[in-house]
């Protein structure tokens, strides 16, 4: 079968219930807003085709259901994602000061190396917000993280956030393909550093 | 004989000669000429004159004999006289100079009486004068008095003063030269009165026009409250605006009127007649308009000979204002005031016409008034029919069923059939279900639209009651779990069920005075309903289930929430049959079939669940990346299946509410889907060319496959059936893998045959690709002997394999 993408980027979203993380989702790869709250069961995931410096990239983003019932099973997605976007409700304090325990999920469950993100959603209401944006900005900061505010429902920086964490995740990689490259010729290699090294060899050879 | 004849002759001469003589002593001297012409006349006149002489004698005797007689005394008297005659001298004197006298101060007496003479004359003079001016002056008055009426408008008494001025007054003085002017005036005065009493005519008939809504207002409302008496009667209160006295009411129109309208004058006593007409019909009509001008006109016109151009004008222009009052405004459909303008002009129309086929002799008559009912009837139900088809708000079309019933019944009260309007409000039913079924679409998309999908959460008993007393939902082991749980079902359910009875007793809002039986009612709420059921609430439900990016979650509630609606039913069919005291078992009955709504609806549900799975498969499909020309073997199934199984695994962990037999062929329908586009994914013709390792690779993805199937993802599944899903990928992997066409070629068409669902087509499809992927290194297959042998046994598998396919086709 012939690719009809360069790259797979598997993106994760996480947080509480509630937040607006389908409504992101929903945003990015459909471009609409549903006002209706309906909370999500267990796993769900949408996939939208991105180009970057000239690539065809698939992003296959998870959306996890944020309530505690689920969390054995949105668990198990944590480790087969390169990208990890915390959001949190800027109307709703509780969430925020939850971004920590969803760090340590992170911390606990995803591969070291995987790509951060927080959102303070909902940004559009300012009239009701509880958390300020330079306490996100701090909180980003403290924990070396990329920050943003968005509104799904004003379709505000959505698209900023998932092109940022697919760049920052394509200079990762393009990093690690450097390093192999050099450090081809020694030492054991991984089994997912070998399968990367063999789909750049499959891509010269088509070049 | 000559002697008697001349004593005869004699005789008779001598008698005329008598009566001669006495003639000429008794006559004038003027008068003696025919008397003497007569004696000359005959020839007797010598005689005649002897016998004067005779006479003459004997006369100078007996003078004689009397101064003989007399002769003293004449003496005496002689003496006496001389005497006298000096006393006459004195007096003479005396009077002479009395006469002076007199003559001198009469004078002034003269002069005084020449005066007074004149005086005379003059007073004579003054009194004919006076005698003619008497009989002049009726006329003049009469005259004076038409002009006065005239000027006041009193035009019938007017025309009463004329004929009698023409009649009776003037032909006495007619020839009196400003009676000609008068005479040749009244013809003029006549027309003038017409033309007035025209010109009042035309007021009143605008008067009429300005006020029939006003008269038409007051007339419904006057039957609205007959009704609401009947009902106080009957026992049957109903709810309904504040009524105003009728006091009040008439008390502002008065107020009105005597700003508007010109001021009535009893001027003749059907005015009086008229009233306690009025009284009994339209109390308020006579206060809202003053109809004395009609009769005053009809009376002038009838005076003037002209009754039938009266008549003729009267029936025109009110025909006329007929097609105006029946013309609707063009956004008469927007509002309810639209209508009851409308209605009001039309009744105060007929109102008004009523009342003057009453009050007058025979200005309108009744085929004239069922004539203008006629058209009016046929007018209105067309503007109604038009503009009521406009009317998308239900409230709107429910008004107005009840202001249409209220302007029949109006009418009716005035002898005016109404069938018709009744019948048409049969067809505004119709209008009025399909104008509440729009509505209904918007209330059901609006609760789909904002349910959040998720079973209703309930923290206290209060808050249970109050959804179980919205819903007829009864669950022993929910009831006894305790706080907080959760009921089965999401909100839009008793949300739904409630808008069903809400739009039930809509329905029956508009039968409500048609006139209609229990059973009609019945008859036509459950076919409205039905309606709603079948097609507005389906509609809405398979609007929401097709609804592009409809999540499984919503789709699994629905078929949850569909189960527990669809029980409900019985319930709604209770529902009516309290509301309208029809028995179920009525014949004829119209059933409800709202559990085929919800059957169809559910149904809706489950293949978009499958579907939406599905699309869900081939997006992870879309994510393969299969190496077909790969030598290497990888020892675990491909990235994308993992996920993709897991994915599968996650989802229907997760919906262990949904109901088993749904959950059950969701999972098979997956697998069938899964294996059916893995084996396209296989035989793909843009795949020219596989590997043994390829295909070893993909041995391991429908490995993981079956592993998923195996482990029961579903509870319900015998065994092995689930597995069945990858049958023929199986199969056709180990036919390859293991590189068994012997046993394949041998037992082919055999019922036990190890390798049954492997098609022969499939199977050389397949084998072309990795022959020519020998093929490929026959450069140096040259060189090794394996090669050889490998490739003349491929040839020979083909070359059967097509035998196969051959015989098959025979």
């Amino acid at each position: 079968m012939a690719k009809t993408y360069d790259y797979l980027f598997k993106l994760l979203l996480i947080g509480d219930s509630g937040v607006g993380k389908t409504c992101l989702l929903f945003r990015f790869s459909e471009d609409a807003f549903n006002t209706t709250f309906i909370s999500t069961i267990g796993i769900d995931f949408k996939i939208r085709t991105i180009e970057l410096d000239g690539k065809k990239i698939k992003l296959q983003i998870w959306d996890t259901a944020g309530q505690e019932r689920f969390r054995t099973i949105t668990t198990a997605y944590y480790r087969g994602a390169m990208g990890i976007m915390l959001v949190y409700d800027i109307t709703n304090e509780k969430s925020f000061d939850n971004i920590k325990n969803w760090i340590r999920n992170i911390e606990e469950h995803a591969s070291s190396d995987v790509e951060r993100m927080i959102l303070g959603n909902k940004c559009d209401m300012n009239d009701k917000r509880q958390v300020s944006k330079e306490r996100g900005e701090k909180l980003a900061i403290d924990y070396g993280i990329k920050f943003l505010e968005t509104s799904a429902k004003s379709s505000t920086n959505v698209e900023e956030a998932f092109f940022t964490l697919a760049r920052d995740i394509m200079t990762k990689l393009n990093r690690k393909m450097n390093d192999s490259n050099s450090s081809g010729a020694g030492g054991p290699v991984k089994i997912t550093e070998s399968r990367s090294k063999k789909t750049s060899f499959f891509r010269c050879s088509l070049l | 004989m000559e002697r008697v004849k001349m004593a005869e002759e004699s005789l008779e001469t001598a008698a005329e000669h008598e009566r001669i003589l006495r003639e000429i002593e008794s006559t004038d001297t003027a008068c003696i000429g025919p008397t003497l012409r007569s004696v000359y006349d005959g020839e007797e006149h010598g005689r005649f004159m002897e016998k004067l002489e005779t006479r003459i004698r004997n006369h100078d005797r007996e003078i004689e004999k009397m101064c003989n007689f007399h002769y003293q005394g004449f003496v005496d008297s002689i003496t006496e006289l001389l005497k006298v005659r000096g006393e006459a001298q004195k007096l003479k004197n005396q009077v002479t100079d009395t006469n002076r006298k007199l003559q001198h101060e009469g004078k002034e007496l003269v002069i005084a009486m020449e005066e007074l003479k004149q005086c005379r004359l003059q007073q004579r003079n003054i009194s004919a004068t006076v005698d003619k001016l008497m009989l002049c002056l009726p006329v003049l008055e009469m005259y004076s008095k038409l002009r006065d009426q005239m000027k006041t408008k009193r035009h019938y008494p007017a025309l009463k003063t004329l004929e009698h001025l023409e009649h009776t007054y003037l032909p006495q003085v007619s020839h009196y030269r400003f009676c000609k002017v008068m005479v040749d005036n009244i013809p003029k005065l006549r027309e003038e009165i017409k033309d007035v009493s025209m010109s009042d005519l035309k007021d009143f008939l605008e008067s009429i026009r300005k006020h029939s809504d006003k008269i038409g207002e007051t007339a419904m409302k006057q039957a609205q409250q007959q009704r609401n008496l009947d009902n106080i009667v009957l026992q049957q209160p109903r709810l309904g605006s504040k009524r105003k006295s009728k006091k009040d009411v008439y008390t502002i129109f008065d107020t009105e009127v005597e700003s508007t309208s010109p001021k009535s004058e009893q001027d003749s006593g059907i005015l009086d007649v008229e009233d306690e007409e009025d009284d009994e019909e339209v109390p308020g009509a006579q206060d809202l308009v003053d109809f004395s001008p009609v009769y005053r006109c009809l009376h002038i016109y009838s005076v003037l000979g002209a009754r039938e151009t009266f008549e003729n004008y009267y029936r025109k222009q009110r025909r006329k204002q007929a097609r105006l009052v029946l013309q609707p405004p063009s956004n008469m459909h927007e509002t309810l005031d639209g209508y009851r303008k409308y209605f009001n002009q039309i009744v105060g129309f007929f109102v008004v016409e009523d009342h003057i086929l009453h009050t007058t002799q025979g200005l309108v008559n009744r085929a004239y008034i069922d004539e203008l009912w006629e058209m009016a009837l046929s007018k209105t139900i067309a503007a109604l029919r038009t503009h009521s088809s406009y009317c998308s708000d239900p409230n709107l079309v429910l008004d107005l069923k009840n202001l249409i019933v209220l302007f029949a019944d109006t009418l009716q009260v005035y002898g005016f059939p109404v069938n018709q309007l009744f019948d048409m409000l049969l067809e505004i039913r119709d209008q009025y279900s399909e104008t509440l079924l729009k509505k209904w679409a918007g209330v059901f998309r609006n609760i789909l639209d904002s349910d959040n999908y998720s079973p209703i959460p309930v923290t206290s008993e209060e808050t249970y009651k109050k959804v179980v007393g919205q819903f007829p939902f009864q669950d022993t082991e929910l009831e006894k779990q305790p706080f907080p749980k959760k009921f089965p079902f999401s909100e839009f359910v008793p949300k739904v069920y409630n808008q069903i009875k809400e739009f039930i007793y809509a329905c029956l809002k508009f039968s409500e005075d048609l006139h209609l039986s229990s059973t009609e009612v019945d008859d036509m709420i459950r076919k409205s309903t039905n309606l709603l059921l079948t097609r507005t609430l389906s509609n809405s439900l398979q609007n929401v289930i097709k609804r592009k990016n409809i999540g499984l979650t919503e789709l699994v509630q629905i078929i949850i929430n569909t189960t527990h609606l669809e029980k409900s039913c019985k319930y709604l069919e209770e529902f009516i049959t309290n509301i309208t005291n029809v028995l179920p078992e009525t014949v004829h009955t119209t059933k409800l079939y709202g559990t085929t709504t919800f059957k169809d609806a559910r149904h809706a549900a489950e293949e978009e669940i499958y579907t939406n799975l599905n699309q869900k498969i081939d997006q992870f499909l879309q994510l393969a990346d299969y190496d077909w020309m790969t030598g290497e073997l990888d020892n675990k199934a491909s990235d994308y299946l993992v996920d993709l199984i897991a994915f599968l695994r996650s989802t229907f962990a997760v919906f262990t509410h949904l109901p088993g037999k749904v959950a059950q062929t969701a999972c098979m329908s997956a697998c069938k889907h899964l294996a059916t586009s893995l084996m396209q994914l296989l035989l793909e013709a843009e795949v020219r060319q596989l590997t043994l390792g390829a295909l070893q690779q993909f041995n391991l993805d429908v490995r993981e496959c079956e592993q998923f199937a195996r482990s029961g993802p579903v509870p319900g599944f015998q065994e092995d059936t689930l597995q069945l899903a990858f049958i023929d990928l199986r199969q056709l992997l180990d036919l390859f893998i293991q590189w068994d066409w012997s046993t394949y070629l041998a037992d082919y068409g055999q019922p036990n045959c190890k390798y049954l669902r492997v098609n022969p087509v499939t199977a050389l499809t397949l084998l072309e690709k990795m022959k020519d992927t020998s093929r490929k290194n026959n450069m140096f297959a040259q060189f090794r002997k394996n090669e050889r042998d490998k490739q003349k046994l491929i040839d020979t598998v083909a070359k059967q394999l097509r035998g196969l396919i051959s015989s098959h086709h025979s």
